[in-house]
């Protein structure tokens, strides 16, 4: 094993710690909606909110990196270059992680001044962490993009899936340098907030993840690299040529002029289609490679992939992303439940994939099956159906009765969020919560028990 | 041209990603002169010197803030440098304490607290909080409210008391003040029109 | 838009997308295992495609751009999983004959 995939190791072990933190405050945060007087003045809701979502994307960014330390040495042949910073990278990352997550839970928020920014809290979604800790997340995106690039350089090797990582390293840690500014006019703040969330979320993180995705085909399936490539080829240019204006769906309410309207429900009323093809992809390759695969929990977590992203990205957005609609939906649960359900279906289950590879590879095992991990599939896959169906129940509760009829106003809001639709929905998002987590834990036990020992060739015979 | 040729997809996802780049580019140009401040879109932060409405426009089909005469905040008419300030002070507040993570501003931030887009202008203020303040305008019980949430519960979820200075609290409502002067291309819809739909 | 036709053109939207989704997978399915009975299943889904499609511009108050976009796309889904297939299947014998 190369020294880059330990630290993969490593890196996978953080993410997971970190995805199982994810959970424990997205369920608190689904409990404030039930029990509001719940911790009140002690730890409120936006502090258990701001835990959620930072874990999310940090946990997603450490399996990505993971993923990419795992295969890099594979795809050149060589061992990556300036590993001992990559490892360095890897303990001041979690420090960091930590102490920023301590300020959170004990310090929550200072005064209004430049001090709060540096070392508290910047109070921006998803980008809350103090300036210090984001110049922290610039630092290792720069030492990762250094080893990238310097083991192309040193294996004088450039395939087309390194061409298309190296390139999305750029826009990567480019777009993350608008995680500093705090500037006073709130629409220019938002407009370049967007470009850091949706360039990291529907653009970038999606190249990324059909990179990680293209060396898992070839490696789990045995997929060609010429079809890989070709794919992924076609996979940027759709994702890139849709989400780059796809961008605009972001800029109907924010000040923004108004032909953003119509660019931005234009292109992301085309983003079903590519998703369509990959669906129409995903079959074809379960249809030809199912009796080939080794590792039969990886290969159910990247169709569940395209399948997430299809329902979670596709039929979810297009269901509120026209601007008459969305004018009512935005900002509502129903916001929620496709984030949940996007996410899910774009990155989690790519990650959870790659966990899989990383775990038949070290077990050294010629074939991955058993019982656990199908309980892990089903237990996570229904928890998060569970949790997007009640979620889009309560926003649709919302957007009825709060926004159409009530007239956005609080007591509208009030009143929507009292109502019966909207309390069944929460509880149901709760339950199901519950469901999701109880899969996580099946998830752990599995990616930690050593596996069945099991002949290859009778499994490989086994039918379809 | 040969389709199963990965250079040709290649070429493609390169020559797409530029032109929706250079495309995004040339809108992003425009847009910021939109929404700066004192573009067509975003008035002038001494916009809160004046009283605001919000009303429905029939040809733009959507509803637009609408600027009055005078009604000075706090009684108190500022220069656009004081407004400035202010305002400097206000976006701090709604960072520092995270206001975006259980409010929604244009939309943007998270669902358990109501939007805060048109706050300013919500029926609330003179029909439950300045009765329950006993403040005589709306922007003293604005400032009550947020310095002291947990005196004033409306309903079961509550905002938590932040400890907001006065000057924080002032400069909060001023921020909130300006936020509901910016055309929005009509977000919120119906705002306070309970019950009536265009 | 009024509160019942948001929700409503809401699920007919979700819906559309749902069907062309359902014809895909089935199309696919069918050419996977050679089972004509499921392509037809498939061509079922398309059909109610574009039910959905044409329902959505005649009932929603949608914008007509809207409709005609979303109308187009309803021609669009009905290639797309046998443009892919074909794709496909011609990339994968070119580059792995020996399968």
């Amino acid at each position: 094993m190369y020294r880059s995939q330990k630290l993969s190791l490593r890196y996978y072990t953080a993410a997971v710690a970190l995805f199982g933190v994810m959970i424990v405050f997205g369920l608190l945060s689904a409990l404030y909606y039930l029990y509001p007087a719940m911790l009140y003045n002690v730890f409120d809701f936006h502090m258990s909110k701001i835990m959620h979502i930072d874990t999310l994307v940090i946990w997603l960014l450490m399996g990505f990196l993971g993923a990419v330390y795992w295969y890099l040495p594979k795809e050149l042949g060589i061992e990556v270059e300036g590993m001992w910073l990559a490892e360095l990278m890897f303990w001041i990352f979690c420090v960091a992680v930590a102490i920023v997550a301590l300020v959170f839970v004990f310090v929550q928020y200072g005064s209004a001044n430049e001090f709060s920014m540096w070392f508290i809290n910047q109070g921006r979604k998803y980008v809350e962490a103090p300036r210090w800790a984001a110049i922290g997340i610039v630092v290792v995106m720069a030492v990762f993009a250094y080893n990238v690039i310097a083991t192309c350089i040193k294996a004088r090797k450039m395939t087309g899936i390194m061409w298309v990582l190296v390139l999305d390293l750029i826009p990567l840690l480019a777009v993350y340098l608008d995680a500093f500014p705090a500037v006073t006019n709130m629409s220019v703040d938002l407009y370049w907030w967007w470009w850091l969330v949706h360039m990291w979320v529907e653009s970038t993180w999606e190249v990324l993840i059909g990179c990680v995705m293209a060396l898992v085909l070839m490696d789990v399936m045995g997929t060609s690299r010429r079809i890989v490539e070709t794919w992924l080829y076609i996979e940027v240019m759709l994702v890139l040529g849709a989400g780059i204006l796809g961008l605009g769906h972001h800029y109907f309410w924010i000040g923004t002029p108004q032909y953003w309207l119509g660019i931005g429900g234009f292109f992301s009323a085309l983003e079903p289609l590519p998703l369509l093809g990959m669906v129409v992809h995903a079959i074809y390759d379960a249809g030809t490679h199912r009796m080939k695969t080794t590792n039969q929990p990886a290969f159910f977590w990247i169709t569940a992939e395209a399948f997430g992203n299809f329902i979670g990205a596709g039929i979810w957005g297009f269901m509120m992303t026209l601007p008459q609609i969305n004018l009512f939906s935005h900002g509502t649960q129903w916001t929620v439940s496709h984030g949940h359900f996007a996410f899910y279906g774009a990155y989690v289950c790519g990650i959870i994939a790659v966990l899989y590879v990383a775990k038949q590879q070290t077990s050294g095992v010629d074939m991955l099956a058993g019982r656990a991990w199908k309980w892990g599939f089903g237990l996570l896959n229904f928890g998060m159906v569970g949790m997007v169906m009640g979620l889009l129940l309560a926003g649709m509760a919302q957007a009825f009765y709060g926004r159409a009829i009530g007239g956005s106003t609080l007591m509208a809001f009030t009143s929507a969020s009292e109502n019966a639709w909207f309390v069944s929905g929460m509880w149901a998002r709760l339950f199901f919560g519950f469901v999701f987590a109880a899969g996580y834990v099946v998830l752990v036990y599995d990616l930690l028990t050593a596996p069945k020992r099991v002949p290859v060739t009778r499994a490989r015979l086994e039918p379809a | 041209m040969d389709i199963q040729d990965p250079s040709f997809w290649r070429a493609g996802a390169i020559s797409t990603t530029l032109v929706m780049i250079v495309v995004l580019a040339f809108l992003s140009v425009d847009s910021m002169s939109v929404i700066s401040v004192g573009g067509r879109n975003v008035p002038k932060y001494d916009v809160i010197n004046h009283q605001i409405g919000y009303a429905y426009n029939w040809s733009r089909r959507a509803d637009v803030p609408v600027i009055g005469g005078l009604e000075p905040l706090f009684g108190k008419t500022v220069t656009e440098a004081q407004a400035t300030d202010l305002m400097r002070t206000g976006k701090l507040v709604i960072q520092s304490r995270a206001c975006m993570d259980c409010h929604t501003i244009f939309g943007n931030g998270a669902y358990y607290g109501p939007d805060l887009t048109k706050s300013w202008l919500d029926p609330a203020w003179p029909q439950i909080w300045m009765p329950m303040t006993g403040k005589t305008t709306r922007e003293d019980a604005m400032v009550e409210f947020l310095m002291h949430p947990d005196k004033y519960p409306t309903w079961s979820r509550q905002m938590p008391n932040l400890q907001l200075s006065e000057d924080e609290a002032r400069a909060t409502v001023a921020y909130l003040k300006w936020l509901s002067a910016i055309d929005t291309n009509g977000f919120p819809a119906n705002f306070g029109q309970s019950g009536k739909q265009p | 838009m009024t509160a019942s036709a948001l929700l409503e053109t809401a699920a007919l939207l979700g819906l559309f997308v749902l069907a062309g989704g359902g014809y895909g997978s089935l199309y696919s399915a069918g050419r996977l295992w050679s089972r004509p009975a499921l392509i037809r299943a498939g061509g079922i889904c398309w059909a109610l495609t574009f039910v959905l499609a044409l329902t959505i511009a005649i009932h929603t108050p949608l914008d007509p751009g809207w409709k005609l976009l979303i109308l187009a796309s309803a021609v669009v889904y009905a290639v797309i999983p046998p443009l892919t297939w074909r794709y496909l299947e011609r990339l994968h014998d070119e580059q792995e004959p020996h399968q």
